[in-house]
Order: C-alpha cells, then structure tokens, then sequence
C-alpha cells in the first residue's frame, strides 16, 4: 500500500534540527589528516559536520538551490582528493574545509554556467556586497560550527529561540523544564558561544 | 517567513558584567541565521571519488536476499487476505518526532475523486501555546516549506485532527511541523 506515495517519502528519515548530533571528540584536523590516508569513516564522520554548512554556503555564493545541492558533492570531492594538503600548524580544520568549500563551489560556478532565463534558478537573493557576503558566510560558517559544541541542552534552546522562533516561555513548555532553567542555559550557550568566537568578537 | 530573533533583553539581565560579549554572540546568530535543511539525496555521504567499494559477500547476499523474498511473500499474503479494500484505512502512515520526545502520525487516506488526500493527523508532546498561536504541517521540497496542509493547535496529551493535503504527494519529499509563521521544524519524519 505504501507504493500508493512516493516512495521517497516513505523512505526517508531527514534528522530534526533540534537534534543534531553532540560534539565529538575528534578534531576536524584529525579528521581530514584520516582522510587522507583513505579512511572512509572519517570522510563520513566529516560530511555529517559540515553538508548543511556547506550547502548553506554554496546557497549564498550561488543562489540557485539545485545547483547549490549539486555542489556539495563537489565540496567534497574536493575534500577527499585534497585532504593530504591538509597541515594542521596552519590552522584548524574547519577553516580548511571553508577554502577548499569556497573554491570547490567557485570552480562548479564557472564549469556549470547559470541556467537561461527561461528556465529561471529558484533563487535566494542578498543584498549584500561581495565582501560583505564574504565576511557573513564566513561568520555563519563559524556559528554553527561553534553551535555544535555546545552541549545539546544549551545548543537546543538557542536553536528553538533564534532558529525556531519560540519565545522563552514556550521553550520552557516544549522542553518541559522551568522558565529559569531557560534562561540559564540560553546565557550560558551565549557565553560559551562567545568564547568559541572571541577571535571574531 | 522568517523566525522572529529573540529579543537580547528577554535573555540577559540589564546589569549582566558580561552583556557586551554576550550581545556580540547574540548578533552573530541573528546574522548567521539557520542553516539549510539537506534534501534526502544529500542525507548520506557520498562515495568519495576512487574509493573503493567493497561488494556484498555473495554467501550473505543470498542469505539476505532469501528472507526478503520471504518477508516480501508474506506481506503480498497479508495484503490479499487482510482487507486490502478496508474502508478508512490508511494508505500510508507517517511518523514524525521532535524533541523532548515530541511525536505525530499522520495516516494518509485513500484519495478522493477530486483528488484530496485526507489524513488524520495525531500529535502528542508539543507545548500549548499562548491563544492566536498556531502550528503547521507542511510538505516539503527541496528542502523548504512547500505547501500547508492545514493548521492546528494542541491541548495538552494527544490531539487528533483531521488535515487534508490537495497536492499530488509525489512531487514532495517530506513533512514538517512548525510553529506557524516560522520556518525551523519543530517535528520531522523519522526512520
């Protein structure tokens, strides 16, 4: 009976939001130093961290939804052939991946030219500048990278507040835990957010 | 259909030592905004290029594909002999999950002949909202909110409300409830 839909909808499982995965231990450097001697896991390990981030960014550089997903698989394509250039005293492996993640998606722009206006991009417009775009992918790239690490009973509650758009009350009646504890978790994932970034701030 | 930022001075108090940091931190959330959900072709990662792949042992392979002869055999039984042409039941049976162990079902109905899909869509775990405030079951694609199959508030335990989606299912790839107005999902599809 379930044929009756599409099956992709009956196959799917897409991970909440709210519920990302923990930090884990391994570095993202160690990480792609791993995938450079071939280990798919790692490779893996580093696509579950980084897709949405990446996707995001290839968004804002291209705009174009479709060819935005289509360049993620560049990304990281890119990422496995070019892992062995990785040399951690230059810096951590998130910044790493955001340049090869920013050249991959440059280089699929010029190979793939944008589609003719009679078949117009689903497109997501800025009205930013290109260093100011620049500097606000690299800022949201680090966000949520940084978001990441928090421990999840903080990072859900600034998701649901800044992401989701539930005031403090209603995060406290969706997590069933009391206003205050609300409010302390979010000021503590502010601050520790703010730590992760202090370069930035 | 953006969500509404948090207001910084709901969060810290007036005379917090370190509301400077706190705001930067603030600000860059509210700039960074959030990221894209993954269509399911990107869910899982891709074969990385000249990776190779190991085959599937052929002794397991003809083990697995055995019993999956047999389970397949079985439902087709259980298909013909149990009220296939059963009125009321679901054609196909979504579940969803959020957090704090927030979760719905939607059965999708047979479709009618001016082709709605009704659906009775049961939820338990979201929180009570204050009294204009709503939330909506979507479909999605690509990624984004496509289209609303109806809107609906909760009490408290289970609440069971019928919705209808007048789409063709097939274009879409998935389901999400949000808060109405927002775009974050609060409930998606689980495995």
């Amino acid at each position: 009976m379930a044929t009756v839909l599409s099956p992709r909808l009956h196959a799917r499982a897409r991970p909440a939001t709210i519920t990302t995965v923990s930090a884990s231990e391994v570095t993202d450097g160690t990480l792609i130093e791993q995938i450079a001697a071939g280990e798919r896991s790692a490779f893996e390990e580093l696509y579950h961290r980084y897709a949405r981030s990446v996707l995001g960014l290839a968004l804002r550089r291209i705009g174009d939804r479709g060819r935005a997903e289509d360049s993620v698989q560049d990304v990281f394509a890119a990422v496995w052939r070019s892992a062995a250039s990785y040399d951690r005293k230059r810096g951590p492996g998130g910044a790493w991946l955001y340049t090869i993640a920013r050249n991959a998606i440059v280089d699929a722009q010029r190979r793939k030219p944008a589609p003719t206006m009679a078949d117009p991009p689903e497109v997501v417009s800025t009205d930013l500048a290109p260093d100011e775009e620049a500097e606000a992918s690299w800022n949201s790239w680090r966000v949520h990278r940084a978001l990441e690490t928090l421990p999840e009973n903080e990072r859900s509650v600034i998701a649901l507040a800044y992401f989701s758009g539930l005031s403090q009350s209603e995060i406290a009646a969706f997590l069933q835990i009391p206003l205050g504890t609300v409010k302390t978790r979010t000021r503590s994932g502010l601050a520790r957010l703010a730590d992760t970034l202090e370069g930035e701030l | 259909m953006s969500a509404t930022p948090p207001r910084f001075d709901d969060l810290v108090a007036a005379d917090d030592p370190a509301r400077e940091r706190l705001l930067a931190a603030h600000e860059l959330l509210i700039a960074a905004g959030p990221q894209p959900e993954l269509p399911p072709e990107l869910a899982v990662a891709p074969v990385p290029p000249g990776a190779r792949v190991v085959p599937f042992a052929r002794r397991r392979f003809t083990a697995v594909g055995a019993v999956a002869i047999a389970a397949t055999v079985l439902l087709a039984i259980g298909y013909v002999v149990g009220g296939r042409n059963a009125p009321g039941a679901p054609v196909q049976t979504i579940t969803m999950k959020g957090a704090n162990a927030a979760e719905a079902t939607i059965d999708v109905l047979a479709q009618d002949a001016a082709g709605n899909w009704p659906m009775t869509f049961s939820v338990s775990g979201l929180p009570v909202l204050p009294k204009g405030s709503t939330y909506t079951l979507w479909l999605t694609k690509d990624g984004k909110l496509a289209e609303s199959c109806g809107s609906f508030v909760v009490a408290g335990g289970t609440t069971e409300v019928p919705l209808n989606a007048p789409y063709r299912l097939k274009t879409f790839d998935g389901w999400v409830v949000v808060k109405t107005g927002t775009t974050q999902p609060l409930l998606t599809e689980s495995a």
